[in-house]
């Protein structure tokens, strides 16, 4: 994190919360919406997959560490949300 | 290095790939149930999930403020925003609570069929790690309130911060996966 320009932090990092806040309620209308098929699945797995990253890289600070550290959080998700992915594609067929 | 303690991210890893492998069963037992997982599904409450990740998100928020202050030595502050934090938690659990109550009341339990067993298991196990973590950061707020750590040593708080985002981030999946996706 950003010690010296502390200001700057604070107003990127509210950033980054008001904009997970506004991806969850995007998340909220399209379950509300009842809306289905692979299409929306993608999108809204991959709106998941933009916020963990926001959090990873913003909230526990790891853009800032080595690239192992902050790769191994990212293959985690990639695996996890491709894993899902597979599943939910061959349901359809 | 990653922020904190080094011992937590192996933790944290070990937490990710248990509810990974969690989260992965769920999308394959899925794939074999599709219409028993849609009707069950439509029976949760998605206003309640919805409003529990933007009470964890924003708990995540108030502690990403805390690790800032205790970075300018504002301890008292630091511990401010980590009880802020421990009350989003709370209102997290309270949500839960009457969400469970409620199915636990129409007579739904793990062993009504496969969709409730995962629902009930994976938000259970979630809601123990959300107990634990409320655990680590109330003893942070408390060695932060008396004085315990400073600009200069301070990886206790950013230990409990990453905890507490990985507590986070897995309900940020958990959330669209059970509630939403169909």
């Amino acid at each position: 994190m950003d010690t010296v320009h502390r200001p700057h932090f604070i107003r990127s990092s509210t950033i980054v919360w008001l904009a997970l806040m506004f991806l969850t309620l995007i998340t909220y209308a399209i379950g509300e919406a009842k809306l289905g098929g692979w299409g929306v699945m993608l999108m809204v797995l991959g709106t998941a997959v933009i916020k963990v990253q926001m959090v990873s890289d913003h909230f526990m600070g790891l853009r800032r560490t080595r690239w192992l550290w902050r790769g191994i959080v990212l293959g985690w998700l990639l695996l996890v949300a491709g894993l899902v992915t597979i599943a939910y594609l061959s349901a359809v067929k | 290095m990653p922020p904190g303690d080094l011992a937590i991210w192996f933790f944290i890893f070990a937490e990710l790939l248990a509810f990974g492998i969690f989260f992965v069963a769920y999308a394959f037992a899925r794939a074999h149930n599709v219409e028993l997982f849609n009707e069950s599904q439509q029976h949760l409450n998605i206003a309640s999930g919805a409003i529990n990740t933007l009470v964890l998100i924003t708990s995540s928020y108030f502690v990403v403020r805390a690790v800032a202050a205790i970075r300018q030595n504002l301890a008292r502050e630091c511990a401010r925003w980590i009880a802020a934090a421990i009350g989003m938690g709370g209102v997290f659990l309270v949500i839960k609570v009457i969400e469970f109550h409620a199915k636990f009341s129409a007579g739904i339990s793990l062993s009504t069929n496969t969709f409730y067993m995962f629902y009930l298991s994976l938000t259970i196990f979630h809601f123990m790690h959300v107990i634990l973590g409320m655990v680590i950061l109330a003893a942070v707020m408390l060695k932060a309130r008396s004085g315990g750590y400073s600009g200069e040593n301070h990886a206790g708080v950013e230990t409990g911060a990453s905890y507490w985002h990985m507590v986070d981030m897995v309900w940020i999946i958990l959330f669209p996966l059970v509630y939403v996706i169909h």
